[in-house]
């Protein structure tokens, strides 16, 4: 007699194979109801096939699939839904001109007896939705008004609006700042004391004690084991996603107080947006980087961070303020005359602001220092082009097949190594990296971090803004703090310098003027219940 | 009995890697020819063409007259190549067509200019309006279809208004009922029948240069790397360092000269400027490219496609004049050739062929 009950969810023996390329084989994931499962892998390992089989994305999968261990095909992402298996994508799927509520019953629309949309009905009923996941907006306010963290929850609605019993979140807290992340988790554990079984992925691992039940870690499309994550260390988590010993994450040795000349002296760092803007305004912003040192960037979601890159990149908005840059006054005008004078910005979102996707990798990593491989006529020399970022592909060791492949199809990581060879090869004397390790596997990483720390030590500067505070702790020197456009605090990372750089300090400079604001904090206890 | 293949595997290995190279070789060379597909639909329309008309199709005669009657349009399908390869779109070279061919005409005319003088006067003219449109685009930021739908209208309407709706014959006739000189050096721009070297005509080598010119303008050069960043992704291109409103307004501009240029030899070619020449060209320009594998989303395309795409477009037309197929029927046979020829250059399209073939390979 079976005296366990069956899991919500089983996937035994999935497999999927792709034109030339087998993507998963013999993969098992269990979900039982009320359990935050997270799905381990470095970029590449099959977690996103695995993910849209059980979607119905991928109609011709091998192997079985059981809910409450009755064996189910998934053949289409509308029968996925009559499973009541939902998934949030890292690209939100919603319509940003629609409104909130318009978007919670996008396709399944309630009407009024004359067949009209009854949008009354639907207001109501996606308040009901949001208050249920904590949240206060208008149901009417239009899906682009929105912050990232209140669409993601919109989402969340909107999955909640059927019968949702599996859920599934795709990197869901890589746009997010610290608190958002807190939102979202109590979100999280709301649903699964319901008896929703949740999937997560992230790679984030430190998060994972905090939310996850149990990890199942994949690796080059194949299982790799299956850890309760209470008493499992993130070492061995990292262990199982890539099958070797890694590196240390954080390569860069303790605080050296850089003596080498000041590349970049910020006062007074000010811009007004053009009313219609999301973007933050900053407010009389000051600082300096020297040669040699990682300056980080902290702060919340808003809070001004990667303006502060685009205002010296000449991205953003007019610029007032005082800022010299190797000791001669320098105005932020364009990103041509940025460039020009030793500043190199990578941005925050690859795909939309640093790749031309459909291009290749010659392509891309040429793009900005075109300049330095010109004949006469302008044009282009080919055979120094060429060797210049074959050269950078293999300092880098971007894994391509080729110069001419098209960088869409490079994972996350390689993609990232793109960006960053076409930055370096402008020569930059002062490098801003705006989350330069979003969504990118602990393999990448870990060279991407190796590789700043071998920059600074060539003597470049370094601005970085970065969400996750254990990489800014791990890899700066020094860390300023922003919050609605203000400077709030600095900090060390060699306390004999100054305050020293811990998580809570950060934090509390992040919030400080949130606090002014709002008065006396309130106390987290009434959040949950 | 379907097993008497395996004999002939045991060389598998040494043909390999020379089937690799050769694959390689053929990869590099495919995105230079425009696209597989488009290659192998113009060898359909020659097949059908030879099929259905034997020599009278294929005979250098038919062939020239048929290029020289689509050069004009040609010319424009790669300036309008340009412009959708930044993700934009040029309605109004129709229309600075015309513009250039009266301007061409009235030079002749009025002015008595000789040709050397009128073709780049056409082609700053036919600049001119593709600046605006250019500075239409970028400075006032309007959507470049509403930008040069507007200036098809516009600049329509100041050719009736300087034509006075009527046409202008260029076939100038002194007192003794022959061509003056002028008048003779014009029609040689491309009146049927004059032709410049081994039997082609001046519209037809114009064509092919120009060609040849913009391919090596984007495949060689920083502007035409800049063009394919800014159709590709602008913002990316932007925070690279590109200038992204000045190289929209120079393909504009780039546009608009080509057109301009081309309009001397529309009049050539129908002996005078009618106020309504080039009515509709845009759609075959625009038709040319699709064809040719240019994606209108921007940043994918060569002129060398367009070039191909614009034969495809140029035999067909020959074809069914020959075939004395009407003129009605023959707009409809175009545009079904122009959604066809999108479909069959889905990327992946021809996976579903070519798998099953892979995988047997594979198995044996």
């Amino acid at each position: 007699m079976n005296a366990a009950p069956p899991a919500l969810l089983r996937m035994r023996g999935i497999g999927k194979e792709f034109p030339g390329v087998r993507a998963l084989s013999d993969v098992e994931l269990a979900v039982h109801p009320g359990e935050v499962v997270a799905l381990l892998g470095e970029n590449g390992a099959g977690k996103s096939t695995l993910m849209n089989i059980l979607a119905g994305v991928h109609a011709d999968y091998e192997g079985a699939i059981e809910i409450d261990g009755e064996p189910v095909r998934i053949h289409s992402p509308k029968h996925a839904q009559q499973h009541g298996i939902a998934m949030i994508h890292q690209e939100l799927n919603l319509v940003p001109e629609l409104s909130v509520s318009d978007n919670v019953f996008l396709g399944r629309e309630l009407r009024t007896a004359r067949g009209t949309l009854d949008r009354a009905a639907m207001h109501a009923r996606t308040a009901e939705l949001l208050a249920d996941l904590g949240l206060t907006l208008s149901p009417g306010r239009l899906v682009r008004d929105c912050r990232i963290a209140e669409q993601q929850l919109v989402e969340v609605a909107k999955a909640l609006n059927g019968t949702l019993r599996i859920l599934v979140l795709d990197e869901p807290t890589s746009a997010l700042a610290e608190a958002e992340v807190e939102r979202l988790f109590v979100v999280i554990r709301r649903l699964a004391a319901r008896g929703v079984g949740l999937i997560y992925i992230s790679h984030r691992l430190e998060e994972l004690a905090e939310i996850a039940d149990s990890a199942t870690v994949l690796r080059d499309g194949t299982f790799a084991g299956r850890r309760p994550v209470a008493g499992t260390d993130r070492a061995e988590l990292v262990r199982l996603m890539v099958g070797r010993p890694l590196g240390e994450l954080f390569p860069r040795a303790a605080e050296q107080r850089s003596d080498g000349p000041v590349r970049l002296r910020v006062r007074g760092l000010t811009t007004t947006p053009a009313p219609a803007s999301t973007r933050t305004p900053l407010h009389s912003v000051d600082f300096e980087v020297r040669a040699g040192e990682i300056l980080g960037v902290a702060g919340l979601m808003g809070a001004g961070r990667s303006e502060v890159l685009e205002a010296l990149f000449g991205a953003g908005d007019r610029v007032r303020g005082e800022i010299t840059l190797n000791d001669r006054p320098y105005s932020p005008h364009t990103p041509r005359t940025a460039i020009r004078r030793g500043i190199a910005l990578v941005a925050e979102d690859r795909k939309a602001q640093s790749l031309v996707i459909g291009n290749t990798v010659r392509f891309n990593t040429t793009l900005a220092a075109l300049d330095r491989y010109l004949r006469p006529w302008r044009t282009v020399d080919a055979r120094r082009e060429k060797a210049a970022a074959a050269g950078k592909v293999a300092e880098l060791r971007t894994k391509t097949h080729s110069l001419d492949a098209v960088v869409g199809t490079l994972s996350g990581g390689n993609q990232q190594k793109v960006v960053l060879a076409k930055c370096l090869l402008t020569e930059p004397s002062v490098l801003l990296l705006d989350e330069p390790t979003r969504g990118i596997d602990v393999g990448a990483k870990a060279e991407i971090h190796a590789l700043m720390d071998a920059l600074a030590a060539r003597g470049t500067a370094i601005i970085a803004v970065s969400s996750e505070l254990p990489e800014l702790i791990g890899m700066c020197d020094r860390i300023i703090v922003l919050c609605e456009g203000r400077l709030t605090g600095e900090f060390h990372r060699d306390p004999a310098h100054g305050p020293a750089a811990t998580q809570e300090a950060i934090l509390t400079a992040a919030m400080a003027r949130q606090n002014v604001v709002a008065g006396p904090p309130a106390d987290g206890n009434g959040a949950e219940t | 009995m379907s097993k008497t293949l395996p004999p002939a595997r045991d060389t598998a290995a040494g043909t390999d890697e020379h089937l690799r190279t050769l694959r390689e070789r053929l990869s590099r060379a495919l995105p230079s020819l425009g696209s597989l597909q488009s290659c192998i639909g113009l060898l359909l329309v020659v097949a059908v063409g030879i099929v259905t008309k034997g020599q009278i199709f294929w005979n250098q005669d038919n062939l020239t007259n048929a290029v020289t009657a689509f050069a004009s349009r040609g010319i424009l399908a790669v300036g309008v190549t340009l412009v959708i390869l930044t993700a934009g779109i040029d309605l109004s070279v129709g229309s600075v067509l015309g513009i250039g061919s009266m301007t061409a005409a009235m030079l002749l005319v009025h002015h008595g200019l000789s040709p050397w003088a009128i073709v780049p006067l056409c082609a700053l003219v036919g600049a001119f309006f593709g600046f605006l449109n250019g500075i239409g685009t970028t400075w006032l930021r309007i959507q470049s279809f509403v930008m040069t739908l507007a200036m098809l209208s516009v600049v329509r309407g100041i050719d009736r208004q300087l034509s006075n709706n009527v046409a202008v014959g260029v076939q100038l006739v002194d007192p003794h009922g022959h061509l003056t000189p002028k008048a003779a050096a014009f029609a040689a721009l491309g009146t049927p029948g004059h032709t410049l070297i081994a039997g082609v005509g001046y519209p037809v080598i114009a064509f092919v240069a120009v060609c040849v010119l913009v391919q090596l303008l984007l495949s060689r050069t920083r502007f035409g790397r800049h063009v394919y960043a800014v159709g590709g992704n602008p913002t990316a291109a932007r925070l690279s360092g590109v200038n992204v409103s000045l190289v929209i307004i120079t393909v504009f501009t780039l546009c608009g000269l080509l057109a301009g240029f081309a309009g001397p030899i529309d009049a050539a070619y129908s002996a005078s400027a009618d106020p309504l020449a080039g009515t509709s060209y845009e759609l075959d320009a625009i038709a040319a490219a699709v064809i040719g594998g240019t994606s209108l989303a921007g940043g994918k395309g060569t002129i060398t496609g367009t070039a191909v795409g614009a034969l495809i477009l140029t035999l067909l037309d020959n074809i069914l004049g020959l075939n004395a197929i009407s003129d009605n029927m023959q707009m409809i046979i175009k545009g079904l050739i122009v959604v066809v020829a999108v479909v069959l250059q889905r990327p992946g399209f021809l996976q579903p062929l070519v798998e099953p073939l892979r995988r047997l390979r594979a198995r044996a």
